[in-house]
């Protein structure tokens, strides 16, 4: 009893924090959901007038989409190029391995801010240097405005996703290929298996709650990812690159519209918090 | 040691007495976007300014924050729903938001602060975009116009001469184009630039009187007049008058594409003068774009871009204060300030009058031009319009530009936003 209560007594302050910077908002946000406002001014109670609007919001459900594409492209890509690299990285010398997981990490550790100035720059029409290696290797006909054309606009931004992403995969991954039981692979080898055969039959199936880790977090950050976006495209060109969060932040701070706005957020909550609960029970029945 | 501590407090001392006002002061929170470079580069003046009119307003200190431009219209909004709106704020865009503002109660009616200190100088047009309602909720104090900034040195070595008709600009950019250069540096990555190149166009298609029937009236957006405006915009991008991948191109990447001399013209707003002003290593010139369709007068887009707007919330002696203090800030005796450190020109300013003083040659041709045709000049929709109606503008005019939407499917997108925005009473009404 009494260690349970010092527990509590432990654990009372995180608690108090998070109730007053998460728990509390959350609800203000819902609140706000079922009122009118006018420039950030209460106008009237809506009830859930604000969540029928969601039927005929058609930008909403084109960023949905756009979010949604965006999850696909990231379990597809940087989670496969990662346990590829673990993969081979984990047959290295430890020297090559800390080299070259230090290398992919890297974009890691820039903020999604700034690489997207550095993609914008690279992707930049004009003296961008995305068209100027085209030119050079005589595929300048391929070039084009990246990030200006409905065509390729949100995939050259996943592009950008997906670099900053896959050194994350890359060492978790690592990390957990490492903790398999080498003895494992040495009773496959004695049994004839290639190195394809190794990672099919045994690195991928060991590595399934590693990667329904990465996929759960890959999944969250594709639904709330906003500052890559807004500092490239601004959803743009057209509806093109519109995802959730840039529809939540033009509601709120450029049209003034607070009750529209929580009531998008309070979706993005659901689905994140339902997206969450799904991965949740199937990394505990990993 | 007892060195140190006496400094020490002598300069709390005077720390202190710094921060406390004294007992008959009135401070006045003013939020501003006045900077030193880039877009309203008056920071300088500004300063002065204060300076200047806290020697004539005993009792009133002015506590200044500097808002970039970019994200104050978004902080301000924060602000004024938190209950925390600074007593006098500048800040734009002007007209749709003010709306916003007074509808809810949030900025005081000024009309007693008009004829207290008789502004005049604010003619109808000003005093309209600054009123809801029949009140009036802003002062407005600079002038800005559109136009066309070109690379003289450049015309004169293709041969080009300044058009005078709206068939003379599009052989200029066609022959512009052939020579290999950009006709109209232009990039919208941004956004909000293609909002005033349609303005612009629009104005010399439908005219003032045609904007005012749909903008104040019933009027459709689907009519001749402004499809015309969006084919012209849209054949512009096609026809190659803008750099390829423009929808990708920053709006000061643009200029730095005019400025390095590998377009020969950029349309857009005076309040980019100083650095176009500074920045050209040519011979830097403005010419006005000649009406589009027949039967329009010439004339420009101008609007003020922000304005001046007192807090409802303000105590009604710091609400006098900040009156006094705006008063003293659009004078006619520091109008030249604003122009010479500034590089805005207030209202009222006329073009002798800046011929006078020491400003650059592009100022006062800018003005020269622009002030030609007060009684034409139209509106601008980016600070006209409902902000739930710019923002379908933005997107739309990008699919527009782009290729991606006909002129008929953009004026349908808007007309759409647009009948929602009246249906829910967002509209601006003088």
């Amino acid at each position: 009893m009494t260690s349970q209560r010092t527990a509590i007594l432990f654990v009372l302050p995180a608690l108090v924090l998070y109730l007053a910077f998460v728990g509390l908002p959350i609800l203000q946000v819902a609140a706000y959901s079922l009122f009118t406002w006018d420039n950030g001014t209460v106008t009237g109670f809506a009830g859930l007038a604000n969540f029928a609007r969601l039927i005929d919001d058609q930008v909403f459900w084109t960023a949905l989409g756009h979010n949604g594409i965006w999850v696909v492209l990231t379990l597809a890509f940087p989670l496969m190029i990662g346990l590829l690299l673990a993969s081979i990285l984990a047959e290295c010398s430890p020297r090559t391995i800390r080299v070259l997981g230090a290398i992919y990490f890297l974009p890691r550790t820039i903020p999604l801010v700034v690489a997207g100035i550095i993609w914008g720059w690279i992707y930049n029409p004009m003296f961008g240097l995305a068209n100027w290696a085209l030119d050079l290797v005589g595929l300048g006909v391929l070039g084009g405005a990246w990030l200006a054309e409905p065509s390729t606009a949100l995939y050259a931004l996943n592009v950008v996703g997906a670099w900053t992403f896959f050194g994350f995969c890359v060492l978790i991954y690592l990390a957990a290929i490492q903790a398999i039981d080498p003895s494992l692979y040495e009773a496959a080898q004695l049994d004839g298996a290639s190195w394809i055969k190794r990672f099919r039959f045994v690195t991928v199936p060991l590595l399934k709650p590693t990667t329904l880790f990465l996929g759960l977090y890959a999944a969250i950050e594709a639904m709330r990812f906003f500052d890559l976006v807004w500092v490239t495209t601004q959803g743009g060109p057209g509806y093109d690159t519109e995802v959730l969060t840039t529809h939540i932040y033009k509601t709120f701070f450029l049209v003034g519209d607070f009750g529209y706005a929580a009531t998008l957020s309070v979706v993005l909550l659901a689905i994140v918090l339902t997206v969450s609960g799904v991965s949740y029970r199937l990394l505990r029945s990993a | 040691m007892n060195k140190l501590l006496k400094t020490r407090l002598v300069a709390s001392t005077m720390l202190v007495a710094s921060i406390v006002p004294a007992g008959a002061e009135t401070v006045v929170t003013q939020w501003d976007q006045f900077a030193t470079s880039g877009i309203t580069a008056a920071g300088p003046a500004m300063d002065e300014l204060i300076a200047a009119c806290e020697k004539t307003l005993p009792g009133t200190k002015i506590l200044r924050t500097v808002v970039p431009s970019i994200g104050i219209r978004e902080s301000y909004r924060l602000a004024v729903s938190a209950d925390k709106t600074p007593d006098l704020a500048y800040t734009w865009p002007a007209a749709s938001v003010l709306a916003g503002y007074a509808r809810t109660g949030k900025v005081a009616p000024l009309d007693a602060y008009y004829a207290k200190y008789k502004w005049d100088g604010i003619n109808d047009f000003y005093r309209g975009r600054n009123s809801y309602k029949g009140k009036l909720y802003g002062v407005p104090m600079e002038q800005d116009l559109m136009g066309v900034y070109y690379n003289r040195d450049l015309f004169k070595k293709l041969g080009l001469e300044v058009p005078k008709t709206y068939a003379e600009f599009q052989a200029v950019a066609s022959k512009v184009k052939e020579a290999g250069y950009v006709p109209i540096a232009f990039g919208n990555r941004d956004r909000w630039p293609a909002t005033n190149t349609l303005s612009l166009i629009l104005g010399l298609t439908a005219g003032r009187d045609g904007e005012e029937k749909v903008l104040f009236g019933d009027a459709s957006w689907n009519q001749p007049a402004f499809k015309q405006a969006a084919e012209t915009l849209a054949s512009w991008a096609k026809d190659g008058y803008f750099p390829r991948g423009f929808n990708g191109i920053g709006y000061d990447e643009a200029n730095a594409l005019f400025l390095g001399g590998r377009a020969a013209m950029t349309v857009t707003g005076s309040w980019v003068l100083q650095d176009m002003a500074r920045g050209a290593k040519f011979d830097l010139g403005v010419f006005m774009l000649p009406p589009i369709a027949d039967g329009i007068p010439a004339g420009t887009m101008w609007g003020e871009g922000s304005q001046w707007q007192i807090a409802a919330s303000a105590p009604d002696a710091t609400k006098d204060a900040a009156a006094a203090y705006v008063d003293c800030l659009i004078s006619p005796e520091h109008r030249q300030v604003w122009v010479e450190k500034g590089f805005l020109v207030p209202i009222g300013t006329k073009a002798e009058d800046l011929s006078g003083w020491n400003t650059l040659p592009a100022v006062k041709e800018f003005y020269a031009e622009g002030l030609k045709t007060p009684d034409t000049n139209f509106y601008d929709l980016h600070t006209t319009l409902p902000e739930s109606v710019t923002q379908v503008l933005y997107p739309e005019l990008q699919r527009l530009i782009g290729g991606n939407a006909t002129p008929d499917e953009f004026l349908t997108a808007m007309q759409q936003s647009w009948s929602k925005a009246v249906a829910n009473g967002e509209r601006w009404q003088p």
